[in-house]
């Protein structure tokens, strides 16, 4: 295999083949996947659109189980895995260790999702994203899981062994850049996460080939230890990237690194336990137990987030008045690159995740708040604020980057780039705040009719109801449209765009 | 200074600015008030979620609930048994693929412990309009003490998927206020 | 010098931080005002939702 390197021209680093290669597969896997979520998003929208009303019941709740698994598991992990070859190789100027285990790995990644996909498709596996034992999917439904996470766990092993390899080799002076530990406490938290997820898919999948039993609450306290965690794995690749675009886009400083480090520590130690917020009005643990694991552990990572809520914005503040733009409070948030997808995209991710997603998740996961807001729409709200406008909207502003720097290619329909991520924005945070509205009236989540029309009791929602379903498709339809461009973008200019080459248009510029 | 993608070089390990301090300590602060209000709102709060929590077997469950029934019965909906229990007993909600039984007519302002469990899959318990949310999981039963604030004729809603019926999943609750005329909620009787 | 479809990022990578910037960096009174800001959301919602939650059935 090649072992060849290139000098990036634009940051200098030295960029091996093999990571190249690898971020370009994995990136291309999680657009596929992107856009099988995506159209799952639509469809499933214009059905609980109750105006539109357009799937069959059988339809809808197979579609939101593929939206969910397309989107959260296999989008948001292949973007993961690039980002690891990225933050470790890439960006420490290092070799990738053993590349032909990352492309097994890579391959076992895609048996794996494409075994999920097909048990979804033919309505095998119509189980939710939860998939509740004892509600039962066709066994290739949890052996495609299986597959999925060892996979990725063994890409996450190559992420540690880059690390040692780099340190070893000396690619690098002093220690490991901020966002490389960003992503190390995602890696970490990716092997507690997918530890959880063979302790609890492993006896499924025999509980599904009709070997051993699963009790219902077990498989919940379970699940959720992968279900939850996983979200974390999202939440330190996510603050990784704001750091990298800061750091791309505007040159933000690090103010203190020993905060920054301290805030992703910090999750490392007690995001785990905060998946007890999924079972605060569950039939089994006491409120002692629950109190402990929501409010000590999750509010430490809570105070993670809103230290790096600070030190972000207060980096992009910093780096601008050191290169003099001084103008009163926020004249460095007003003359910043608002024409840079990568900056936009940074800045609409940073808002969306904490004042809707952040603010929504710590209310609803107190203990007794819960019960006016479980498994109502409040919590969908919530998480499509934190994944999709905070997570996935990152994820779209650092391609933008990714698009010149790796696949060195220019980004087709720049202006439609370049106004991508307002249209997205605008999009989510119309359908969160409208969706989590809805949960407020008691609108359940995962429902295909609620309007009750063939029911044996009647139940009709205020109207008011029907008028925020209404504003939150319209929100989900701009925020479809905003996807929809980001894909058209990426697709082309990775398949048919042009060649970028910096030297023609300029001689390096260091970061 | 340095960006985040830039490795620090020599010890970093160095002491905050007064802003960064400022703000760590305010929203630490924060965190010990979100941390208070769980354990206040169980001495001070009159909605918690504590109840009494144990196995038992989904058959086990069910025949208690019949029991219930037999015991209470006033009447039949749509094939549904009417059950009018006294204040200060046990009720039994029984959850299945896609009903909930029995009908529970309930007096307002008195006190129940009402026993949640399923018979098959997960479900979820939503009361409407007062968008009350619980877990409803099979071998375990979940019993809660509740006094019905208002009266009125209400629905329970599944909110946990539980198969292709899921969305017909619709139980009925009414609450009756013995000292004054009964509000309708909802679309009422039908 | 802007580029078709190329971040400025990329094409006018940000200035190198003047020399000597090191320990003591300016204030970040902006990033300041707007934490506030948050936290104020924050604690409104959340004392909101409270409130919503006293105004349901006793339960326990």
């Amino acid at each position: 295999m090649s072992t060849a390197f290139r000098t990036c021209p634009v940051t200098r680093l030295k960029v091996h083949s093999q990571a190249d290669a690898l971020i370009k597969a994995n990136a291309v896997a999680a657009t596929i996947f992107l856009i099988v979520g995506g159209i799952a998003a639509f469809l499933v929208l214009l059905t609980r659109w109750q105006v539109v009303h357009l799937l069959d019941a059988a339809w809808f709740y197979r579609m939101l189980t593929i939206h969910g698994m397309s989107m959260l598991i296999f989008f948001i992990l292949f973007f993961e895995m690039a980002v690891l070859y990225f933050a470790g190789p890439v960006v420490l100027s290092s070799r990738v260790p053993a590349p032909r285990i990352g492309w097994l790995s890579f391959v076992v990644m895609a048996i794996g999702a494409l075994t999920v996909e097909w048990a979804m498709w033919t309505g095998r596996a119509d189980v939710m994203f939860s998939s509740y034992v004892p509600l039962k999917a066709h066994w290739s439904y949890y052996l495609g899981v299986i597959l999925f996470a060892v996979g990725a766990l063994t890409v996450v092993g190559l992420f540690f062994a880059s690390l040692v390899v780099a340190k070893r080799e000396r690619t690098y002076e002093g220690s490991i850049p901020l966002v490389t530990f960003g992503a190390l406490t995602a890696a970490i938290i990716a092997v507690v996460t997918l530890g959880h997820g063979a302790a609890i898919y492993i006896p499924t999948f025999l509980w599904s080939i009709g070997v051993m039993h699963v009790d219902p609450a077990v498989y919940r306290l379970v699940f959720w230890g992968l279900g939850h965690s996983a979200q974390q794995i999202n939440l330190g690749a996510m603050v990784a990237l704001w750091y990298m675009l800061g750091a791309l886009t505007v040159g933000a400083v690090v103010l203190n690194e020993k905060i920054s480090r301290s805030a992703f520590v910090l999750y490392i130690l007690f995001i785990n336990m905060a998946a007890a917020h999924h079972l605060l009005v569950d039939p089994v643990a006491g409120p002692a137990w629950k109190v402990w694991n929501t409010s000590y552990a999750m509010y430490l990572a809570v105070l993670a987030s809103m230290v790096h809520g600070f030190t972000i914005p207060a980096g992009i503040e910093v780096g601008q008045r050191l290169r003099g733009v001084t103008q009163g409070m926020f004249g460095w948030l007003r003359k910043a690159p608002w024409g840079d997808p990568g900056f936009s995209s940074l800045i609409f991710s940073i808002v969306i995740f904490g004042f809707v997603g952040g603010i929504t998740g710590v209310t609803f996961g107190t203990e007794q708040i819960n019960l006016i807001a479980h498994n109502t729409l409040r919590i969908p709200g919530h998480f499509h604020a934190t994944v999709v406008g905070g997570t996935a909207l990152a994820f779209m502003g650092a391609t933008y980057y990714l698009i010149p720097l790796i696949f060195r290619k220019q980004v087709a329909f720049w202006p439609l780039a370049k106004i991508q991520p307002y249209v997205f924005a605008f999009g989510m945070l119309v359908f969160t705040m409208a969706m989590t509205f809805a949960g407020t009236f008691g609108v359940p989540r995962r429902h295909w009719d609620i309007t009750f029309s063939n029911t044996s009791f009647d139940l009709q929602y205020s109207p008011a109801v029907d008028l925020v379903i209404g504003i939150m498709a319209v929100g989900g339809l701009i925020a479809a449209l905003g996807g929809a461009m980001y894909v058209l973008v990426t697709v082309w200019s990775v398949f048919f765009g042009r060649r970028f080459d910096l030297e023609t248009v300029k001689t390096g510029g260091q970061i | 200074m340095h960006t985040a993608l830039e490795p620090p070089k020599g010890v970093w390990w160095k002491p905050a600015g007064r802003a960064e301090k400022l703000w760590v300590g305010i929203a630490f602060g924060w965190c010990l008030v979100l941390f208070a209000m769980m354990p206040l709102w169980h001495l001070k709060g009159e909605q918690n979620t504590t109840g009494i929590r144990r196995k038992v077997e989904p058959e086990a469950f069910q025949a208690r609930t019949i029991e219930f029934i037999q015991q209470y019965q006033i009447g039949t909906e749509k094939g549904i048994p009417v059950v009018e229990p006294p204040p200060g007993s046990d009720v039994y909600l029984l959850a299945r693929m896609w009903n909930w039984v029995p009908i529970l007519k309930l007096q307002k302002g008195a006190e129940y412990t009402l026993h949640l469990s399923s018979m098959d899959l997960n479900h979820g318990f939503n009361l409407y309009p007062m968008n009350i949310n619980l877990q409803v999981v099979p071998d375990y039963d979940y019993a809660l003490r509740i006094v019905p604030g208002e009266a009125g004729d209400l629905r329970i809603v599944c909110n946990e998927f539980c198969g292709i019926g899921h969305h017909t999943m619709i139980g009925k609750l009414i609450v009756v206020d013995e000292s004054a005329e009964t509000v309708t909620y909802g679309g009422g009787e039908r | 010098m802007a580029m078709y479809g190329v971040p400025p990022g990329i094409t006018n990578p940000p200035s190198p931080l003047p020399a000597g910037a090191d320990g003591e960096h300016p204030k970040t009174t902006g990033t300041l005002v707007l934490v506030f800001v948050f936290l104020a959301a924050f604690a409104t919602y959340y004392f909101v939702n409270w409130k919503l939650l006293s105004l349901v059935w006793r339960i326990g």
